[in-house]
């Protein structure tokens, strides 16, 4: 019997499906529960009244737009909706970076608050927040795959892998199209196989790069995730290819001596072991994209998902071999980033 | 006044100054006493007793007038005289010295040159004042300009000297008199010295002879409608790619309010122009010009301003300076504590200038280093150096943000030195471990910063933040490493304004005394709260503070478009700026500047070892190639009486760049090689300055003991020297009785009784 039709299990596997679930029909279940979940989520949140910070109930957004030209600065930013982005334009460093939480705050009703006082910081691991198609967990959209765990983990070990480097701990988002981004030289991005970037979005996202700002892109799998980010890459940079990184090369070398490009399960596979692959995305491989001067600003992490492995590293039944190997490549791409 | 002074009293003042008074009448005290009675007491009495229908005061007044004309008859009577010291005429001996410089064609009012002067006066023959002259002395002339020598024939006179040397020209004038009696020395000059010697000290074997010099000035003590380009302030050599702010002063007589346009040009390609606005007569005007050093290799740049309509010397607005733009890559050091963003951006402004090797040393996490453009393996593999010999090889030093606590003693010692003896430049970046925030104060290297640590926000336990809008100051306006590639001030202070603020963690307020700040911030309308660059030198090398932390922001920020180049020009400049002037291990120039076809230069050469103590044990030959490709071996010798110090001088034939190659070496091992390069040139340094120096040719007239004249008081020199001047002399008399001021005297006094009587009716 063919490989393909055990996991299949459809027509001809063995009966056995009566008394045991497969792996995918499970996935399917809980995807169809969190969906659920997430639209009754989103439900309620269009349907009452939005709760202010000091308690008083705010009037009721009958056309949508009030609470937004009420107060600019914080009017409410959909990360959902195409072009819904606020430009919050050029403030001060302090200010901005609350802005930034409050962007994540306001636009994920479930993100725990993050208000952030007093001195800024030099490093911020700053997850890019684009928009795409097909929500997961109904959370808005593929970007916030894990998060906020995946970031507070990974903040968390790079506090004590990096101890000179003067990082945020919490997690933080930024959209590419905010001018304010550029203050965030760092992008981590992720399931970009359902990016789908807007125009301005496109624009914002090309400057940050050829302006010095530096992109991590991470579990993504198959072909057709492929196919779909390569489409929305070439619209970015349509002159700059993406080429395969060698093991030599020094982003594998500027912090931990990486000689293997291993492939990185998502916690549901590492924990149970088997096959580490999704979909067709069988061989990981690490892909980049260079400047005119041969700079490296994007690094592809394709059919590979570093973000799991950052998040479930405290998970004693997530095999230590790929958290190890994960946070050695985040801390790399950290160091690389900041020096090359 | 010397004429009406000469009417009067028959002689000249000078003649009065020298002599000595004397009466010659040889009568007895006694007799003289009873005259003097015999004629005032029966004068006394016949006024007295005169009654008629005078008063007692006419009478007083009278017999007053009357007795001073009777003073004045009996000063006549004993036979006034004036006794003088004058030269035996033919016994003496009279230096005529004659300048023989460029500057004596320079046409002055009505076209008349100097050299004019010198021909009718001192060529022609019967000239009044050469007839005078030899009619009393022995004449010698001499002929001067860098040198002196003695003239036998006025046609032997050029006018083409490029350099004037007065007090060499008296000193060997005086020698070659030397045994026979001298008078004087005639100086016949615009006494326009350029030798850069101390005219005093050629004064004093002049002084001790007695010889006193009398100067004749020719030409007008200030040109009455002149441009000259003074001075250019260059360095000798800069890095490719460079972009310099050179002072140029201009001065002018006579044209304010006028913009002239001063041209920079690179053997005839125009690289730079400025335009000059002239104030007040007189005034030099300090003119910044911005030169980008494009091609490397030896340059002849030619500072130049069109002549103006009216200007009679055209030959000083022209000025050629030697700069030598060299293609080296300058390797600098930048040792940071932590990962930060600035190491990226740093490197990315800096990566496609080839002049500037940025070698990073950068602690990732304890203990562990990431070094980025290292030469070999083994380059800082032990982290950040820990011997002179190795941190000496960088020509500057980059701190991030990195604490005080890192560094031993002893390398905290090594980095002081390594400005003030090796002479580096450092350059200190402000960040969370920084300045004061990173434990310095007290230390060596808080020594050698630039700013005070010890401000009140700085040293208080709360850590501070502070965004700073940054904005140059008045010398940051012009300073090279601030023009972010703009062309003139204005532009400059306005690049500035348009930049988004930076943030900083290291609140510094205070320069230290002599340090100069280049940029300031502070919130948008109060720009000057804090520094935000500043320098100072320290020792051999210069310290350099900038305590911001994200410049990057210049780069990266959403206002600076992608073409937008200021970052990456701010950085290479400040970092050319930083490594400019650092000395190497050997470094060769000649004496001067400017070197004229035939004359030798003096080639200077500082050795030192690796850990930049000086050699004196060293062997160091030149090596000079001519403009016709001849070479030449010159060994240098070490100069006892300064530590790695050698010196020795070469002859030069024709005009051109003469190509010095140095090489050091220390018993077999190279210590290095150094390459300068001379440029030998016709000069018109004569040209410049070129009005006549009354107050130079006064002075060496009044310290020894002569008188300066100009053209138009000159006919007194020859009676003058016979009169003042040393040499074998004898005692004339001269009679003073027949001084007309007594006769009118006598007159007057007649002429004054006659009219009071006629006023009192007394007739």
């Amino acid at each position: 019997m063919p490989a393909w039709s055990r996991h299949r299990g459809y027509p001809f596997g063995p009966i056995r499906w009566k008394y045991s679930i497969t792996d995918e029909t499970l996935e399917r279940i809980v995807r169809a529960l969190f969906t659920s979940l997430g639209v009754v989520a989103l439900i309620a949140m269009f349907a009452y009244p939005s709760i202010r910070t000091d308690g008083s109930a705010a009037p009721a957004a009958t056309d949508g737009t009030s609470g937004a030209t009420a107060r600019p600065s914080e009017a409410p930013l959909s990360v959902v909706d195409k072009g819904a982005f606020a430009t919050v334009g050029t403030r001060s460093f302090s200010e901005l970076t609350r802005q930034g939480a409050r962007i994540s705050l306001e636009s994920l009703a479930r993100a725990p608050q993050t208000q952030m006082d007093g001195i800024p910081r030099e490093f911020y691991f700053a997850r890019l927040a684009y928009n795409g198609f097909g929500g997961f967990y109904g959370r808005g959209g593929s970007w916030a795959t894990d998060y906020p765990k995946a970031d507070q983990i990974f903040l968390s070990f790079i506090d004590r892998l990096l101890p000179n480097l003067d990082a945020y701990e919490r997690e933080f988002v930024m959209q590419v199209n905010n001018p304010d981004v550029r203050r965030f030289p760092l992008l981590y991005a992720l399931e970009v196989g359902r990016m789908s970037l807007t125009p301005p979005e496109i624009v914002g996202l090309r400057d940050y790069l050829l302006a010095g700002g530096f992109l991590i892109i991470d579990d993504f799998w198959g072909t057709r995730e492929w196919q779909q980010f390569e489409y929305q890459m070439r619209q970015v940079l349509p002159d700059h290819q993406i080429v395969d990184l060698d093991i030599d090369h020094p982003i594998f070398t500027t912090f931990y001596e990486i000689d293997e490009i291993i492939q990185v399960p998502n916690v549901g596979q590492g924990v149970r072991g088997g096959r580490t692959y999704e979909r067709d995305g069988i061989i990981p491989q690490v892909k980049g994209i260079h400047d005119e001067n041969g700079r490296l600003m994007v690094i592809i992490n394709w059919n590979t998902d570093l973000g799991d492995a950052w998040e479930w590293a405290d998970d004693p039944y997530y095999p230590l071999k790929y958290s190890t190997y994960a946070y050695e490549m985040g801390v790399n791409f950290i160091v690389y980033a900041m020096s090359h | 006044m010397d004429t009406i002074f000469e009417f009067l009293f028959k002689y000249r003042p000078i003649l009065f100054q020298e002599g000595d008074f004397t009466f010659a009448s040889t009568w007895p005290s006694l007799l003289v006493l009873g005259a003097v009675a015999a004629v005032t007491i029966p004068t006394l009495f016949t006024y007295g007793q005169a009654r008629g229908d005078s008063r007692k005061g006419d009478r007083t007044v009278m017999a007053v007038i009357r007795l001073g004309l009777v003073a004045v008859l009996v000063f006549i009577l004993f036979q006034p005289t004036l006794v003088l010291t004058s030269v035996v005429p033919q016994r003496n001996f009279v230096g005529i010295l004659i300048d023989d410089s460029q500057s004596m064609r320079i046409p002055d009012e009505g076209g008349v040159s100097r050299a004019d002067f010198i021909r009718t006066t001192f060529g022609a023959e019967g000239s009044e004042l050469l007839t005078a002259l030899s009619d009393k002395f022995a004449l010698r002339f001499f002929r001067f300009s860098r040198d002196a020598s003695r003239l036998n024939d006025m046609s032997e006179l050029s006018y083409s000297g490029t350099a004037t040397n007065l007090g060499n020209a008296m000193v060997r004038a005086q020698e070659e008199l030397a045994g026979v009696p001298i008078s004087g020395l005639v100086v016949v000059s615009d006494g326009a010295d350029n030798s850069g010697e101390v005219l005093a000290e050629s004064l004093l074997p002049l002084q001790a002879g007695g010889v006193p010099v009398y100067t004749i000035g020719l030409g007008e003590e200030e040109l009455a409608r002149d441009v000259q380009v003074s001075r250019v302030e260059m360095p000798r050599t800069v890095l490719v790619g460079t972009s310099l702010v050179v002072d140029v002063i201009v001065s002018h007589q006579g044209y304010s309010g006028r913009t002239v346009q001063l041209l920079v040009e690179d053997t005839g390609a125009l690289l730079a122009s400025e335009d000059v606005t002239f104030e007040g007569d007189g005034e030099p005007v300090v003119t910044r010009v911005r030169i980008h050093a494009e091609d490397a290799g030896p340059r002849v740049l030619r500072f130049r301003v069109a002549p103006q309509e009216g200007e009679r010397v055209t030959e000083n607005n022209v000025r050629d300076v030697l700069v030598d733009v060299v293609n080296d890559a300058e390797k600098i050091l930048y040792f940071e504590g932590e990962p930060r963003w600035e190491v990226k951006f740093i490197r990315r402004a800096v990566s496609d200038d080839e002049n500037l090797q940025v070698v990073v040393l950068q602690r990732t996490a304890e203990s562990k280093f990431l070094r980025l453009d290292v030469d070999d393996a083994d380059e800082l593999a032990a982290g950040f150096p820990k011997t002179r010999e190795e941190l000496f090889r960088y020509r500057a030093l980059i701190l991030g943000s990195v604490e005080a606590s890192f560094f031993t003693h002893d390398q905290l010692d090594m980095i002081a030195d390594f400005v003030s003896q090796r002479g580096g430049g450092l350059l200190v970046l402000g960040g969370r471990n920084a300045f004061t925030q990173g434990g310095y104060q007290g230390t060596r290297l808080a020594e050698a910063l630039p700013v005070f640590l010890d401000d009140e926000l700085s040293t208080s336990a709360e850590p501070y933040y502070g965004e700073l809008f940054v904005a140059p100051t008045r010398t940051g306006l012009t300073h090279p490493a601030t023009q972010l590639g703009e062309d003139n001030s204005d532009a400059v202070e306005a690049r500035w304004a348009s930049l988004p603020p930076l943030t900083t963690l290291n609140p510094i307020t205070r320069l230290k005394p002599g340090a100069t700040g280049l940029l300031t911030g502070g919130p948008e309308q109060e720009r000057d709260r804090q520094i935000v660059l500043a320098y100072h030198r320290y020792g051999r090398g210069k310290v350099i503070a900038l305590p911001v932390q994200d410049s990057w922001i210049w780069q990266m920020h959403a206002d600076i478009s992608l073409e937008d180049q200021t970052h990456e020009v701010f950085w290479r400049q400040l970092l050319r700026w930083l490594t400019d002037g650092v000395p190497s291990q050997v470094a060769a120039q000649a004496d001067r500047e400017l070197v004229e076809p035939g004359q030798p230069v003096n080639l200077i050469v500082d050795v030192g070892d690796s850990a930049y103590v000086e050699v004196n044990d060293g062997n160091v030959v030149a090596m000079i190639r001519t403009p016709s490709g001849d070479t030449m071996t010159v060994p240098l010798d070490w100069d006892v009486e300064q530590d790695g110090h050698y010196e020795a001088g070469f002859p030069t034939t024709g005009p051109g760049l003469y190509e010095v190659s140095v090489n050091a070496l220390r018993g077999a091992d190279t210590i290095g090689a150094a390459l300068t390069y001379v440029n030998v040139a016709p000069s018109d340094e004569e040209y410049f300055n070129a009005s006549m120096r009354g107050a130079t040719l006064r002075r060496v007239a009044d310290q020894t003991g002569g008188i300066f004249y100009t053209p138009e008081t000159v006919a007194n020199l020859p009676e003058d020297i016979s009169l003042t001047g040393a040499g074998v002399t004898l005692t004339e008399e001269r009679d003073l009785w027949d001084m007309p001021i007594l006769l009118i005297l006598v007159l007057g006094l007649m002429a004054a009784e006659w009219g009071y009587r006629r006023k009192r009716g007394l007739i």
